[in-house]
């Protein structure tokens, strides 16, 4: 697969959560920006075995690779959906991202064109934590540029 | 460059779906354009989502928008009407 991607796809995503947080986030995306065919959802019940996870998030690779590679957004560090999404970090292929909000989600599904999967990848973290505020900060007055 | 001034008008003010309008809508311009906040507090790329919700522009902010490009009078001329019909939004 390219280090760079030039080929006009995209690089996919697959969120990955305990629980419904996935799909749900992606939901919120979607009833935002409109439909995303390039990030799918895989919630990892809290009683699933690792075997049945792993053979989802493979799946859901597989469905919104566009040859491009693929980012998996995981919710938190250390915990079994970004342990088994780790599994599948291939350099240019597959990389993960943690702690994912839905900035982040949205930051993947609007990304720029062009981009190679560790561009995107960067981009989404940047974005993910430049959007954490503290409201009461920017009540005070605090500058708030962006571009 | 044109440049105009607009009033957040809406009850929810640029939330995530109006500010999704907004980026579809100068997304189909050639033309850069950017909003900016009267109170300086901030400014955004208006093509990009989650540039324009930082924004926070609550209902009564005050915003400069400016088109620079080829059709920057019909880019401008679109966000002006976003603002004002409220972006389509009953206030109910």
């Amino acid at each position: 697969m390219p280090e760079k991607n030039d080929g006009g796809g995209r690089v996919g995503g697959v969120v990955v959560s305990h629980g419904q947080v996935a799909n749900e986030l992606l939901a919120a995306a979607e009833t935002i920006i409109g439909a995303v065919k390039h990030i799918t959802a895989v919630s990892i019940g809290w009683h699933d075995d690792v075997e049945a996870a792993t053979g989802e998030i493979e799946r859901a690779v597989g469905r919104v690779s566009e040859g491009c590679g693929v980012l998996l957004l995981t919710d938190m560090m250390g915990g079994t959906p970004t342990n088994i999404a780790s599994m599948f970090l291939r350099p240019g292929e597959v990389e993960v991202v943690t702690g994912v909000n839905l900035p982040m989600v949205i930051e993947l599904a609007t990304q720029p064109a062009g981009k190679s999967l560790a561009e995107v990848a960067r981009l989404v973290r940047d974005k993910g934590q430049r959007h954490i505020y503290l409201a009461g900060e920017m009540l005070a007055g605090g500058a708030r540029k962006s571009s | 460059m044109v440049e105009c001034e607009v009033r957040v008008v809406n009850r929810l003010g640029l939330h995530a779906r109006a500010a999704a309008k907004l980026v579809r809508t100068a997304s189909g311009f050639q033309s850069a354009v950017r909003i900016e906040r009267a109170d300086r507090a901030g400014a955004a790329d208006a093509k990009s989502i989650l540039s324009v919700l930082v924004l926070a522009a609550a209902r009564g902010t005050e915003l400069k928008v400016t088109a620079d490009g080829a059709d920057e009078r019909a880019a401008l001329e679109a966000v002006r009407g976003l603002f004002t019909s409220g972006f389509g939004e009953s206030d109910e």
